[in-house]
């Protein structure tokens, strides 16, 4: 019985140091091949990546191994997510370079739903650390900053 | 005991990275407990679950006393509470991502009728 996410959530999120990985899970009632469409075709990519709610301004895809993909908002145009593809394995297995770290999505079938696992694996513990505040908004880096505070409090009550 | 603080983070999402300890401490949420209370419901043998407190502890997520036998565990509520602060913001990120995903997905289902 592991710990879950807040109620509401229906995104579960995992961190696993020992391999500087996020792991995001989700179930979806839709085929494999629906989502992995979802994925991949720049008309569909462009009406669900924005976490604001709203279409991408670009999207660029050239879906083959070592083609380039670039996703841009409209509210971050300086911070397109963009990358190589390295592997495309419809419908149950798309594999990306982004931002440094390396991106898997793996479509498994559930009693007709899909259970679909988004890992981005990160070069370091270091790397991890940054990938988890890079395109966040403001207010990250000042939690991150209470964080190293506490640990320097508890540090000195320690030692 | 901590080199650094990035040590110290770096400890506290090691101990966060098992499904168990994950589980103590959601056990812990709801109150203090022992050892001999957190063997139990975990079905676990009492070394295995000293181990993972000692853990836990290290990583500055639980208090508790010297006796490993007797003294009761407590969460160290201002460490949960940044860590969680600090994940929520991408948490929340992916999560409005994948609801647009998921609404997405059912206009499609919808036009395909």
């Amino acid at each position: 019985m592991p710990a879950q996410s807040p109620a509401r959530a229906k995104t579960d999120l995992e961190i696993d140091r020992r391999t500087h990985t996020i792991r995001l899970t989700r179930v979806f009632d839709a085929s494999r091949a629906q989502i992995f469409e979802a994925w991949t075709q720049p008309v569909q990519v462009t009406c669900w990546w924005d976490a604001a709610g709203g279409p991408l301004t670009a999207c660029e895809i050239d879906l083959r191994p070592g083609g380039a993909f670039k996703f841009v908002t409209k509210s971050h145009p300086e911070m397109p997510f963009a990358g190589t593809y390295r592997e495309i394995a419809p419908p149950d297995r798309l594999v990306f370079e982004a931002l440094g770290a390396t991106g898997r999505v793996v479509l498994r079938d559930v009693v007709g739903k899909t259970h679909m696992t988004v890992e981005i694996e990160c070069r370091s513990a270091e790397h991890l650390d940054q990938y988890l505040k890079s395109g966040v908004d403001v207010g990250t880096s000042q939690t991150l900053d209470n964080l190293v505070t506490y640990a320097r409090r508890r540090l000195v009550a320690v030692s | 005991m901590y080199n650094t603080s990035a040590n110290r983070l770096s400890s506290a999402f090691h101990a966060l990275s098992d499904p168990t300890r994950r589980a103590i401490l959601a056990r812990l949420v709801s109150g203090e407990a022992t050892v001999s209370e957190l063997m139990e419901p975990f079905e676990l043998s009492q070394p295995t679950i000293s181990k993972h407190l000692k853990v836990l502890e290290s990583a500055g997520l639980i208090e508790g006393g010297r006796d490993a036998q007797r003294r009761p565990r407590r969460l160290a509520p201002l460490a949960m509470k940044d860590i969680a602060d600090w994940i929520e913001p991408f948490r929340q990120q992916w999560e409005s991502r994948f609801k647009n995903l998921d609404a997405h997905l059912a206009n499609i289902k919808k036009r395909e009728k």
